[in-house]
């Protein structure tokens, strides 16, 4: 909120620090001062003031008091004396009726009569300027002026317009519409609160100014308001008419109820001296149940023990009267609690009534601790219990995984946790979570998968870099059944026909966090699934370790490439996450060095195509036993000079047994078993 | 009967080998005297057609004239390598200056490297990393935390609400927590009736206590939480203190992005909670944190400011490291950096998680992980981090 630097100097005597030093103090003690800039002879500055002291700090005068106790100044109150005229009478211009308890907490009212419109002298109308306003009338810029001044929001009527003379705080009826001074129309209904005559409602209350009883040059007879409705009802007619204004915006955060008396002197009072006009005695005040003072006890050695600083009393009780707090009792030795209990150093805090944001003892000590100066409190190590952190194994596995990817060469994405309408009809997904307000139709869902946005930086990526190799780690979000679920996914992706290659990153992945027992199922696709054909249907596996299924590896489908218009073809493992933490393990138990050699006998064999190398290793681990420690396949060959449909496979096996050194009579004959075995199914030939 | 004649086989060999220029040459020579069909071979497969007498006799020179001539052969052998490999050294040659072949790595994000530099320091100063859900309840969001409904304060946090009714899958032993912890809208009204005083004006009037249903909030009272302040209540919940946590993870605003704003953040929440607590202590641990993640004494400041959770609440600014302080846009001139909110825990946070305010005290903070980030790497646009760019990610 913009603040002028001269109307604030206006409040004191003594002259203010520049506006760039005062800036300072006032973020240093009060609240952020974001810009200082200069207009004319004047300077804003634009405060950012904080919800809970909208109720002080909309005005210039809750800045100047927040100045003067930090700068430990005494500021003036603004000039209120009127001269009243005694011989009209209130009731015979106006009557107020508030109907319903609780909308409004206070409705002031006064009248002045033979007023002279015009314009605000040059004074008044530099100041709205400043602040953001357009001088308007001498009537109105008062109002308006009176506002910045105080926080008080006022309107003001053409007595004479009032059908009735009455004015009636209540609730809009279903149907009634309002047309408001800046000429836009609303409909109404029963959750707006209004200000109406006898007949109609002719202003939205505590937001906007109807047209009818408008101030213009005409005006004769003025009616005053200064009220304090409900917050919450403010805020709800605002939010549904979508309107806002400088009012609301009071009104909403909650306002003092015993301002509107200041407030409405303070207008009429510049009303008197600028639009000349007689202001009539006395006031319309309805206030059925007066905000009284809260008293607080603030016990100085919990401040002290709070802030960890220690403050003399005097310096305490000061900074607190100068915020105008009172200090009711401040025993100088002890005070005897009801229990019977002594309690010492405990001040008696009455709250001032405009100051709506202290309830606790805690709210006091901040209000000492800022203007004291949080720079003055020491740096101290605490004292404490030495308890030590608790593991957590879930962010350690995944700080693992990341260096095992980065070290087999994958870069790691931070995506956007949400995918957009036009996403959702690509990859489809019955199960996604949507926004009830988006902040565009691109990020509408939240994301029940990784892989949208991956492909996505594939897709950005692909002209400017040569090779692709991408992960990402992170949470997934998706209905299931009756429930909301989140849980962590990653994925990673290559650009390339590179299955195999990211097989075997897998592979090296789940080894490297101590999972072993993994092994790859066809990915057999449901024929809902199947309609979608995210992934390539015959290249594709199911990624499982012992029974339990954990991810996906494969080919993106050609649909999938097409429609995102990737260069070439994409591979892609998505991995839950949270299985593979809770399979990990950190054990790792050392295996003996073999004291035996091992000896090599290679293996050729020819098979048709659709055979899986996995069906010839099993035939050949089964018959080799324990003596054969490991088969290596490393041939791979379809082509000219093989008989039709074959495919030649190649083989080193490694012969080592744990006990002894094996003769070369018995490796040979185990060699022929193995050989012999192959060759009983049909089709397989063993090449000699 | 063949005749032998070892000496002149010995004299001429000899003399071939002197000449020889050469390996290739060598090799010849042992072939002709030595290999399979080599004439001194050739000698000492005959002997067993002589006498025995002859035969010990020749065999034994012949012997030892093979053996002269291999020496003689190897002797030479090894000269002829010695200088082939002078040679070649001398020939051979690196252009060092090529550059080399590197393994090729991938990267890091640099949210990770921040990450767990943070996570790593306040590891080392007894903080325990814990994680909380991303999907929240309005009860932990706000009102848990002393945000109250329908109040602008709640307004400082611009939300995004889920569409939906379904109430959110907890795990294990979470579901105690929800269960313990009143709906909104059964607290809300419970609320009214105690407070008979109802003149409070943040009270909606029984009047106007019609059911409101605006795009504000969702009906589920479900929402993406706007800070990693909701885990402060969840884990105060279940753990008796004292306690010292810190909670990485994202969070989510509803805000018009620019280069200094997004609406997905990464956030990284403190709180340590313990008998005597106090200002000096916060500010002690948050100057050791600086210091260790800049590798650099930086200053910092505490100024006033309003978070409903926390009272006193503070403003943490350091030193804009991008200008060093001379003022520059990334701090719109100011040389300060906000960086996070902090404060003292509001004793209604501590009785909304089970906890005596009276016997408990606590201080929280909330660094914007993004910025630390930004101001460690020098970034200059928030928006490179979620982008995906490759020439970005690549950096780190």
């Amino acid at each position: 909120m913009v603040f002028s630097y001269n109307w604030l100097q206006s409040f004191f005597k003594r002259k203010l620090p520049a506006p760039k030093k005062l800036a300072e103090l006032l973020t240093s003690h009060f609240a952020s001062v974001e810009e200082i800039k200069k207009k004319g002879n004047d300077f804003t500055l634009d405060i950012d003031i904080k919800p809970n002291r909208a109720g002080d700090c909309f005005s210039h005068l809750g800045i100047a008091r927040e100045i003067a106790a930090i700068l430990n100044l005494n500021f003036q109150l603004p000039e209120t004396k009127i001269k009243e005229d005694k011989k009209l009478k209130l009731k015979d211009f106006i009557r107020v009726e508030v109907v319903g308890r609780g909308t409004c907490q206070r409705y002031t009212a006064k009248v002045i009569t033979g007023v002279k419109i015009g314009n605000s002298p040059e004074g008044i109308k530099a100041r709205l300027k400043v602040c953001g306003l357009r001088p308007i009338n001498n009537i109105v810029d008062i109002a308006n002026y009176v506002m910045l001044e105080t926080g008080q929001p006022l309107h003001a009527f053409d007595g004479e317009k009032l059908e009735g003379k009455k004015i009636i705080v209540r609730f809009a009826k279903e149907g009634e519409k309002i047309t408001t001074l800046d000429g836009e129309k609303y409909n109404l209904d029963d959750d707006i609160l209004v200000i109406a005559d006898s007949q109609k409602p002719v202003a939205i209350a505590g937001i906007k100014g109807g047209k009818l009883p408008e101030i213009d040059n005409k005006t004769k007879v003025v009616i005053l308001e200064s009220a304090n409705f409900n917050s919450q009802v403010i805020r709800r007619a605002s939010r549904k008419l979508n309107l806002r204004t400088d009012a609301s915006l009071r009104f909403e955060h909650g306002l003092d109820p015993n301002l509107t008396e200041f407030g409405i002197s303070r207008a009429a009072y510049l009303i008197q001296k600028i639009a000349k006009g007689k202001v009539i005695k006395g006031s319309i005040d309805i206030y059925p149940k007066k905000t009284i003072a809260k008293r607080i006890n603030l016990d100085l050695s919990y401040l002290k023990s709070l802030l960890g600083v220690e403050i003399s009393r005097s310096r305490i009780m000061d900074i607190l009267k100068k915020l105008e707090f009172k200090i009711v009792h401040s025993p100088k030795e002890s005070l005897r609690l009801p229990t019977g209990q002594a309690k010492f150093n405990i001040l008696t805090v009455e709250v001032p009534t405009f100051r709506l944001d202290i309830f606790l003892q805690e709210d006091l000590i901040e209000e000492v601790g800022r203007i004291y100066g949080y720079e003055k409190i020491p740096v101290l190590f605490p004292v404490s219990a030495l308890i030590p952190p608790k593991k957590n194994y879930e962010i350690f596995w995944e700080e693992t995984t990341k260096n095992i990817l980065k070290e087999a060469g994958f870069s790691e994405v931070y995506n956007y946790s949400f995918i957009s309408e036009k996403d959702k009809n690509i990859f489809g997904n019955n199960n996604l979570i949507e926004l009830e307000n988006p902040l565009s139709v691109d990020f509408k869902y939240l994301r029940a998968s990784l892989i949208p946005n991956l492909l996505k930086n594939i897709q950005k990526n692909q002209k400017k870099a040569a090779k692709i190799k991408i992960f990402e780690l992170g949470k997934i979000f998706r209905k299931n059944k009756e429930k909301l679920e989140e849980k962590r996914m990653l994925t990673a992706t290559i650009l390339g026909e590179e299955f195999y290659q990211l097989k075997g990153v897998v592979d090296l992945l789940l080894n490297k966090i101590g999972i072993s027992d993994v092994w790859y199922d066809n990915y057999k696709p449901t024929p809902e699934e199947s309609k979608l054909s995210l992934w390539h249907s015959k290249k594709c596996a199911e990624i499982k370790i012992g029974q339990e299924e954990v991810g996906f590896l494969g080919e993106m489908s050609d649909k999938i490439s097409e429609t995102l218009k990737l260069s070439q073809k994409v591979v892609l493992f998505d991995l839950d996450f949270e299985k593979l933490a809770k399979l990990a393990s950190e054990e790792h138990e050392f295996r003996p060095i073999p004291k035996y050699p091992s000896a090599v006998r290679d293996l050729a064999i020819l098979v048709p195509p659709q055979v899986k190398v996995e069906e010839v290793l099993n035939v050949i681990e089964i018959t080799g036993g324990t003596l054969v420690r490991d088969i290596d396949l490393f041939d791979i060959y379809e082509g000219e000079e093989l008989p039709e449909g074959k495919k030649n496979l190649a083989f080193h096996l490694i012969y080592q047994a744990q006990d002894r050194t094996l003769s070369s009579k018995e490796i040979d004959q185990l060699h022929q078993k193995i050989i012999k075995t192959l060759e009983s199914e049909p089709e397989w030939q063993v090449r000699r | 009967m063949v005749k032998f004649d070892l000496k002149l086989l010995k004299n001429q060999a000899e003399k071939e080998i002197k000449k020889a220029e050469n390996l290739a040459e060598l090799e010849g020579i042992f072939k002709k005297y030595l290999g399979k069909q080599g004439e001194l071979t050739q000698v000492l497969r005959s002997l067993e057609k002589l006498s025995k007498e002859k035969r010990a006799k020749i065999g034994k020179e012949a012997n030892e004239l093979k053996k002269f001539l291999k020496l003689l052969l190897e002797q030479k052998t090894q000269a002829f390598k010695e200088k082939v490999k002078k040679e070649t050294e001398e020939s051979e040659w690196l252009d060092v200056t090529l550059p080399g072949k590197k393994p090729v790595f991938g990267h890091l994000h640099p949210l990770t490297l921040a990450r767990r530099r943070m996570e790593e320091i306040f590891q080392s100063m007894g903080f325990s990393i814990v994680e909380g859900p991303e999907m929240e309840t309005e009860w932990y969001n706000f009102d848990a935390l002393n945000i109250p409904k329908n109040h602008p304060a709640r307004d400082i946090w611009d939300t995004f609400y889920l569409k939906t009714e379904l109430s959110r899958s907890e795990n294990e032993g979470e579901d105690e927590a929800t269960a313990s912890s009143p709906t909104e809208l059964s607290r809300s009204e419970n609320e009214g009736e105690d407070e008979a005083t109802a003149s409070s004006p943040t009270e909606l009037p029984k009047e106007a206590k019609v059911k409101m249903k605006t795009k504000f909030s969702s009906p589920g009272g479900l929402l993406l939480r706007t800070h990693t302040s909701p885990m402060q209540v969840r884990y105060m919940e279940k753990n008796q203190p004292p306690l010292r946590i810190i909670v990485p993870g994202n969070v989510f605003r509803h805000e018009a992005t620019d280069y200094r704003h997004e609406f997905q953040l990464f956030q990284v929440e403190g709180l340590m909670v313990d008998r005597e607590i106090s200002v000096p202590s916060f500010k002690a641990i948050i100057g050791e944190f600086f210091r260790r993640f800049f590798k650099k004494e930086v200053e910092f400041r505490l100024k006033p400011d309003f978070f409903p959770f926390t009272e006193p609440s503070f403003d943490i600014s350091m030193t804009c490291l991008v200008c060093a302080g001379k003022g520059c846009s990334a701090c719109k001139n100011t040389g300060w950096m906000e960086v996070a909110g902090a404060g003292m825990v509001h004793p209604n946070v501590f009785k909304n998680s089970g906890l005596n305010p009276k016997e408990w005290r606590g201080w929280a903070f909330g660094f914007g992980l993004d910025r630390l980030a930004m101001m460690k790497y020098k970034i200059n646009d928030i928006r490179l981090l979620r982008s995906g760019d490759l020439r970005f990610l690549h950096q780190f």
